[in-house]
């Protein structure tokens, strides 16, 4: 963090060497506003990572499976809600009741096309190498998305809602209100999952099966009725992260899943994959670098991502199974 | 292509145990292989040229993934590797072309220890995120760096000359990687057996095993990887020297992907089958050209459905 | 195993047999992305190409022979770009036109200069192709150098100090930023930020706070309207009031669709679009007749270059790629819908053609 402060000072009184004075409380002042502001930004891209990696570290952790076809659910998420806001909002307007409506309807029927991949393309392969598994669903990835890709004839679609730009204004500091509900809504659609997972019978079975798969089938789970729900959570909260990704930014495009993925991958395996509150932390912790990384002194905003990513090689050489990993008992 | 499993194929395998008959089959496919290109027009060339490409890729990634069990998902890293390394060489300081082979081969497998070194110790999964993010430390590098000609790349790469014969023809560059796919077979195939192929397999089944009986774990891998990053930088090199210009968009994650793709689909650690992988990788988005802008989702749907009945792709390794 | 053989050699024989056309036709090559994420802008440039070749055959043909297309996808990527190329190159075209991606058309320049074959450029005009041009290309877009004169002399205009540049991390944008930076700098004023948003990623959020942070007199945008539409909100939605500017890759309606009021004023420096050209009309009557939608922003660059390809054939007299070329080269004030079109002797557009647009109301409108 020292070094983040050298870059303004230098700058600015390079500038203006005539008013050092004044130049350094207002580098001051300025500064704590950036660091607060992009703390803000990161939260904000961090719950959007943080739901998406929570689908890939709840598919891990069941079925050890790296699920590249994650992100493209997030983006064939967008593009349901899309199509049901469009459609009712006739009905129920561009406000919040159209957009919750559609973000229902979009996790239930994103839910379902998770639970009809794992049944067409990954069931039959559980069996087979693990690496091969990874290429099916990199098959699965690329049907989705070029699938959507001829539907939509390969153009953008502009997702338009009426929210305003009206927001909570701290002098420099500025959080609209879309962007408060919707770290809002990913905080809530979080806890529901924590308790679900912690509180029910079937979130015991889940975790259950990600211990043991042989002995849970032994002691009368139906196993593969649970790994169908898991695929059914973990897809709606990607479509759900999809539906609110179209309100905020007012766009979609059949790659937008690409990046989102690659990036909620690196969440999770920062916060220890397999781990749901792994996943939450990690996908915070990534968007908060990557705010910062923006940040960087001395450099552009294009090293970023070789920040970001180096940050996470050095966590895993630090600890190897991410942040809240459990450590695997090696076998002697 | 049905549920066949290998063994049920009795002809054709019984004929080629012989290493005799094998042998001759390998003539006449070398020698179809060199007499294609005189009969095929340009483009042929190209997309069989390209197909040789991935497979010298196809192989050296195999090493890592097929050979040594370790999931790498940044090996288009090593590629750019070798590939800057040429273009920078001759392109900024006019070095021979076949001069900065060796140097590039150096730095690929520099880079490879420097990935490998402190990371092999990670197991499947954390590695596979590692070698993700050197593949887009890279990347980035490279598109952000003045000596890498930034986002735009580098132009004007010098084209290697042969005994007098400017290599600038389709049909040359065939024949260069014809050769180092064959190169590249030969030396898969000579460690598959040698004692550290052994030792590979041994890590690759059971790792703790392998370290009990003595096994350097971590340096058997290790050697797996500076191996895999010699194969991409050779490919690298002439790479750069086939397009005169490379830049940092070829060198993304999905082309790392796409290179596993190849390993995955022929069949992981068997040398046919990454050559069928690599050739159906580059053959099947040009045979569906004529689909238009649904050929990647043809390609896809292939893709799923070969994997759904040949789950070990689609020449496996035998198990033994 | 005999069966994957069986199938390998399927797939070779196919690839024999692909692009066969009867010998009587003059075959001309079309290379676009129809594929991957620019297919858009590359589908609309077919479409106006195809446009021009059923004008022409209408009309006769050209030396008494019809035209027939065949079109290779380039994917926007250098790598199939190559592919596309000698496919065109070996189907025996003789000419191609298209080129939308500079950083996939960069390597083909050689495929088609080695080949002997006339390439018009219909679009894609990062500088770094100028010195590629091994002579038998063709660039009927102005070039970054005449956008950046343009860019600079309009914020010098409107009295700005302090730019900020933001560009996209590929060869067409970041040629075109360096460019304006290059100029700004030595016209003595000051670039605040240099900054650069990776492809396809959506929240620029910390980006925008940066750029605040600077205090720039205005944005200027190099790359494309897709994730410029989200800059440009996202810019609005945190504060930022001053000028914001976008270039030529940024010229589509989707831009204001998808930044919505927060384009307002936005300025946008471009090759002519079909909307502002009177000579377009007819193009834009039988484009809109023909595809049921709009012609796109390079639509009129290509169906200009299809038909400049025509005018040079008739003029070489033959299909002989050499006259061709020597053809093109020739061109004296061909009469476009884009404008009049002539070549320095690199073979880029004599005169430049860019304009200056603004949004308003949901549209872009001349500014002069």
């Amino acid at each position: 963090m020292p070094l983040l402060f050298c870059f303004p000072v230098s700058v600015c009184c390079k500038r203006e060497p005539e008013v050092l004075g004044n130049c350094i409380w207002n580098i001051a002042m300025s500064h704590l506003d950036i660091i607060l502001q992009q703390l803000a930004n990161g939260v904000i891209l961090g719950s959007f990572y943080a739901l998406v990696a929570l689908g890939y570290t709840m598919v891990y952790g069941i079925i050890k499976l790296l699920n590249f076809a994650h992100g493209d659910l997030y983006m064939v998420g967008g593009f349901v809600g899309f199509v049901i806001l469009s459609a009712v909002s006739g009905l129920l307007g561009e406000g919040w009741a159209a957009i919750t409506c559609s973000m229902v309807l979009s996790m239930l029927a994103v839910g379902l096309l998770g639970v009809i991949i794992q049944r067409v393309a990954y069931q039959p392969m559980l069996n087979a190498p693990r690496l091969s598994i990874l290429i099916t669903a990199l098959a699965v990835s690329m049907i989705l998305s070029n699938g959507v890709m001829a539907v939509t004839d390969g153009e953008y679609l502009a997702f338009t809602t009426d929210l305003g730009y009206d927001g909570l204004d701290f002098g420099n500091v500025f959080i609209s209100y879309t962007q408060l509900m919707l770290v809002v809504s990913a905080a809530v659609l979080m806890i529901v999952l924590t308790l679900f997972v912690h509180k029910t019978l079937y979130g015991k079975a889940m975790r259950a099966i990600a211990i043991d798969q042989d002995a849970c089938r032994l002691m009368g789970i139906n196993v593969n009725r649970i790994i169908a729900l898991t695929f059914f959570i973990g897809s709606s909260l990607a479509a759900a992260a999809g539906v609110m990704a179209g309100v905020y930014y007012g766009s979609l495009h059949f790659s937008m899943g690409f990046v989102i993925g690659l990036k909620a991958f690196t969440a999770a395996v920062i916060g220890g994959i397999g781990s749901i509150p792994g996943a939450m932390l990690g996908g915070l912790t990534l968007g908060i670098l990557e705010a910062f990384g923006t940040q960087l002194p001395f450099v552009g905003s294009e090293w970023k991502d070789v920040f970001s990513f180096g940050l996470l090689i050095l966590l895993l050489i630090v600890k190897p199974t991410g942040m809240l990993g459990k450590t695997e008992i090696e076998r002697m | 292509m049905g549920n066949s499993t290998p063994r049920e194929i009795t002809g054709w395998a019984d004929w080629l145990k012989p290493q005799r008959n094998r042998l001759l089959v390998l003539m006449v496919m070398a020698a179809i292989a060199m007499v294609i290109p005189l009969m095929a027009n340009n483009y042929v060339i190209e997309v069989l040229t390209n197909a040789w490409f991935y497979t010298i890729l196809c192989l050296g990634l195999n090493i890592v993934v097929g050979y040594a069990g370790l999931l790498d998902l940044g090996y288009a890293a090593f590629f750019a590797v070798g590939a800057y390394t040429t273009g920078i060489l001759t392109s900024k300081f006019g070095m021979n072309f076949w001069l900065t082979i060796p140097v590039a081969v150096s730095c690929s497998m520099l880079a490879g220890i420097i990935i490998g070194g402190p990371t092999l110790r990670l197991r499947s999964d954390y590695l596979a995120i590692v070698t993700l993010g050197f593949g887009e430390i890279v990347r980035i590098v490279a598109r952000n760096l003045e000596i890498t000609g930034g986002a735009s790349g580098l132009i004007g790469i010098e084209r290697p000359v042969f005994f007098g014969i400017e290599l600038s023809k389709g049909i040359h560059f065939y024949y260069v990687f014809l050769l180092l796919a064959i190169c590249a077979c030969y030396v898969s195939y000579r460690l598959q057996d040698s004692r550290l192929g052994r030792a590979w397999q041994y890590v690759r089944e059971d790792e703790d095993a392998a370290e009990a009986m003595g096994i350097d774990r971590v340096g058997v891998k290790l050697y797996a990887y500076v191996i895999g990053a010699m194969f991409g930088g050779i490919a690298g090199c002439f790479f750069a020297a086939k397009m005169t210009a490379i830049s940092p968009e070829t060198f993304t994650f999905s082309q790392s992907v796409l290179i596993l793709l190849g390993v995955v689909m022929g069949g992981m650690g068997k040398i046919p089958g990454v050559i069928v992988g690599a050739f159906a990788l580059v053959l099947f988005p040009e045979v569906f050209r004529g689909v238009g802008s649904m050929r990647m989702l043809i390609f896809a749907i292939v893709m799923l459905v070969i994997m759904l009945y040949r789950p070990e792709g689609i020449w496996p390794r035998t198990k033994s | 195993m005999s069966r994957i053989s069986i199938a390998l050699a399927g797939t070779l024989a196919g690839l024999f047999l692909c692009g066969q056309v009867s010998a009587a036709d003059l075959k001309i090559g079309i290379m676009v992305p129809t594929t991957g994420s620019e297919a858009t802008a590359g589908k609309d440039m077919e479409n106006s190409i195809k446009l021009a070749v059923d004008e022409i055959n209408k009309a006769g043909g050209v030396l008494g022979m019809n035209i027939v297309t065949i079109t290779g996808d380039d994917g926007c990527d250098p790598q199939m770009a190559t592919a596309a190329a000698s496919k065109l190159v070996s189907s025996d075209v003789v000419g191609v036109v298209g080129g939308y991606c500079s950083g996939a058309t960069l390597p083909t320049l050689k495929i088609y200069g080695d080949a002997g074959t006339p390439f018009v450029v219909a679009a894609a005009n990062s500088t770094k192709l100028i010195d590629a041009n091994p002579g038998t290309s063709f660039q009927i877009n102005s070039t970054g150098f005449d956008q950046v004169n343009t860019a600079v002399s309009l914020f010098a205009e409107k009295g700005i100090r302090k730019l900020a540049i933001v560009h996209q991390g590929d060869g067409y944008s970041e040629d075109l930023a360096k460019l304006t930076k290059d100029k700004w700098t030595a016209m003595g004023n000051e670039v605040v930020a240099y900054e650069v948003v990776n492809k396809g990623e959506q929240d620029q959020s910390s980006l925008v706070t940066k750029l605040k942070s600077t205090a720039p007199d205005a944005v200027f945008w190099t790359a494309y309207y897709s994730d410029g539409a989200l800059l440009i909100k996202q810019l609005r939605q945190a504060g930022f009031r001053k000028l914001i500017a976008v270039g030529d890759g940024s010229n589509s309606p989707k831009l204001l669709e998808i930044a919505g009021k927060a384009a307002e004023g936005v300025l946008c420096f471009s090759n002519p679009t079909a909307e502002y050209l009177p000579a377009a009309k007819n193009y834009t009557a039988s484009y809109k007749a023909a595809y049921k939608q709009a012609p796109d922003a390079y639509g009129p660059l290509a169906y200009d270059g299809m038909k400049l390809m025509a005018d040079a054939i008739t003029r070489a007299g033959s299909t002989d790629k050499a006259a061709i070329v020597k053809a093109l080269k020739e061109t004296k004030d061909f009469n476009g819908i884009t404008g009049a079109v002539s070549f320095t002797d690199k073979n880029t557009l004599a005169k430049s053609n860019f304009v200056v647009l603004v949004a308003k109301g949901g549209k872009w409108t001349l500014l002069k």
